[in-house]
């Protein structure tokens, strides 16, 4: 009883700030766009049935899979080593280690796509490097493409991963990694063999939250993709701010919340099927 | 190969660990011969798990050398010692079945395919679990997990048995079987190994060699009843077995005088001075009223008995002497003279000169 009025202002923060919007959203997704492109007051389904009857939402949706999914693989790939080494590192280190592990969190996101920038840009590190060497001589286009997004968005997700994987690696037992050991396993088949296979729910799980991270990333694709890249999350925001489509761009809102909340759900599942078998 | 060379031999081995004063394992050395079984007993913290470590390979040692057969293998990673190692959580792999866990070893150890099966199962019919091939390792009891675990390290043939507290797992109706169990396999298959543990029970009634350890040392390293009749130091008197402490000084002829004004007869050849002597509860005899004492009990005392402890078959005695408090422990069944005995009641105590193990005082 006590727990529920402590908890009364929060509660009231989310309704206040998150539900009453999204109800206000999903009501507006129902009314209806006319001709000279004006909002006219109404429920019906008419913007939702335009959205998924038009080929570039499902394109956009295509992209905005691809994009995450492989961003998430990416960044849970490469923050599987980086977790490991937390794992082993004594004690002393751990803490330290994963503090820098999810130091770029402390940065606005902001800022460190702006860093992006001048690390991939035209005129950015990497191509004077390239041109100086003799390398190349006209310069290599990493951002305002998929590329770039593609690497601001992998970045942005790994202190995520890592998060995740620590966590999920924290209850595998190194003494199992021990006893291949004194079975005859060599490093890399103790990790083949009884590292990766015990990690497993670990890595879908960060991918899972990743992925749903990357699908709903809006600044990462709006920054580096330079008006070329095109995604859910940036489409919503062209749809209301640009083309002045609030039916349209509230029940893309809308659609994107359901695929999400579809995502979270299987999230769960994964982590109740794994509380069932540890 | 000779047969008196020492199958496996540690020398100076040293382990300190970061952050420590003291070193958790200060220059170790021991030979155990081919096939015997070694128990490295001490309390926690006394360096006995860092030595199986570090024989293991799992740990490396600063300085030291661990040979095998004449080999040294200080230097060699854990997946080239071929050493079978149960761990204390039996570190079983959760993602195979109890046949898997152990095929494991044997496909590391480059068994062909068609032979590990055959060979897996082998190994788990020894431990008696051909039944439980096909489970996983969550779908069987502690016992039976620490079987598989034993299954697959043997299973390898290894050169060398590394038990870490095996039965520390497994509550006490248990223990006493698998120990035994244990125990014989070993016998059977001629392995040589080394166990750690911190209870003297198990390492007397496992062990061809005890090394009794205490801060990284080796205290003593006799067969279990040399450790338990003639201890070497005052910390495995103490650390093996009960025994009440009379404080006193020694006097010529090997006389042991107590502040209470007893003169005890030892077998001690210290020089005279302040001593400490340790008497097992078990070695001391009750007598009856007007009772002589039996030849060879050189030492008669007069006691009050405080305290009567009664546990079936065993009865614990605690009394005052002029020597400390003693205990004496007796068959309840077949010693009836406790049976009159009241705290208060007078009584007579008598042990033999050799009961008494004298150390110099600390």
């Amino acid at each position: 009883m006590i727990g529920w009025l402590l908890a009364l202002p929060a509660l009231g923060v989310m309704g206040l700030a998150f539900l009453w919007p999204l109800a206000m959203l999903f009501r507006i997704s129902l009314n209806r766009t006319t001709e000279t492109g004006a909002m006219e007051v109404a429920v019906t389904g008419e913007s939702y049935t335009r959205l998924l009857g038009d080929e570039f939402t499902w394109e956009l949706i295509g992209n905005t899979l691809g994009l995450s999914g492989t961003s998430a693989a990416i960044a849970v790939a490469m923050a599987l080593p980086v977790a490991l080494m937390i794992r082993a590192a004594s004690p002393r280190w751990r803490g330290l280690l994963a503090l820098l592990a999810i130091a770029p969190l402390l940065v606005s996101g902001t800022a460190r796509l702006v860093g992006w920038m001048a690390i991939l840009g035209d005129q950015g590190m990497i191509n004077v490097v390239l041109r100086w060497v003799g390398l190349t001589d006209a310069p290599i286009r990493m951002i305002n493409n998929w590329t770039g997004v593609r690497v601001g968005l992998m970045e942005s997700l790994m202190p995520y991963a890592v998060l995740v994987l620590l966590a999920g690696l924290g209850r595998l037992d190194s003494r199992l990694e021990e006893a291949a050991a004194t079975l005859g396993a060599n490093r890399f088949r103790t990790f083949i063999r009884v590292t990766l296979p015990l990690a497993a729910p670990a890595l879908l799980a960060a991918w899972l939250l990743t992925l749903v991270l990357g699908i709903s990333a809006f600044i990462t694709p709006r920054l580096m993709g330079g008006g070329r890249v095109f995604v859910l999350a940036t489409e919503i925001y062209n749809l209301a701010l640009e083309s002045v489509d609030w039916p349209a761009a509230a029940a893309m809102a809308m659609l994107l919340l359901g695929g999400l909340i579809l995502l979270m759900l299987l999230r769960g599942c994964v982590g109740w099927l794994q509380g069932k078998r540890a | 190969m000779s047969r008196s060379s020492p199958h496996l031999r540690l020398e100076q081995l040293v382990r300190h660990y970061a952050g420590a004063a003291a070193p958790a394992v200060d220059r170790i050395s021991l030979d155990l011969p081919r096939g015997a079984l070694l128990a490295l007993l001490g309390p926690s913290g006394c360096g006995k798990t860092t030595t199986l470590r570090m024989i293991a390979g799992l740990e490396k040692p600063e300085s030291g050398r661990i040979l095998v057969g004449g080999r040294d293998v200080t230097a060699l990673p854990p997946h080239k010692r071929h050493m079978g190692v149960v761990f204390q959580s039996y570190a079983l792999f959760p993602h195979m079945t109890s046949v898997g866990n152990v095929a494991f070893g044997l496909e590391m150890q480059g068994v062909a395919r068609a032979e590990r099966g055959p060979r897996a199962l082998a190994a788990l019919e020894l431990v008696g679990l051909s039944g439980f091939a096909q489970r996983k390792p969550r779908q069987l009891s502690g016992g039976q997990q620490q079987r598989v675990a034993l299954a697959r390290a043997l299973a390898i043939e290894p050169d060398l048995l590394l038990l870490d507290e095996p039965l520390s797992a497994l509550d006490a109706k248990l223990r006493e079987g698998v120990r035994d169990e244990i125990r014989a396999l070993q016998q059977r298959l001629g392995t040589t190994a080394v166990f750690v543990t911190h209870d003297q029970t198990e390492a007397l009634a496992m062990a061809d060699l005890v090394a009794v350890m205490n801060a990284g040392k080796v205290e003593q390293l006799a067969a279990p009843e040399e450790i338990f009749e003639r201890p070497a130091t005052r910390f495995v008197a103490t650390f093996v077995g009960r025994a009440a402490r009379i404080q006193g000084r020694l006097e010529a002829g090997g006389v042991l005088r107590t502040e209470g004004g007893a003169a005890l007869r030892t077998h001690s050849s210290l020089a005279a001075g302040p001593v400490e002597a340790f008497l097992r509860p078990h070695r001391v005899r009750l007598l009856a009223p007007g009772e002589a004492a039996p030849t060879g009990m050189a030492n008669v005392l007069d006691a009050t008995l405080a305290r009567r402890v009664y546990t079936g078959e065993i009865v614990a005695l605690e009394a005052n002497t002029p020597a400390g408090v003693i205990t004496a422990e007796l068959h309840a069944g077949t010693d009836g003279l406790w049976r009159e005995l009241q705290p208060g009641s007078p009584m007579r105590l008598a042990f033999r000169d050799t009961d008494l193990l004298v150390f110099p005082a600390p």
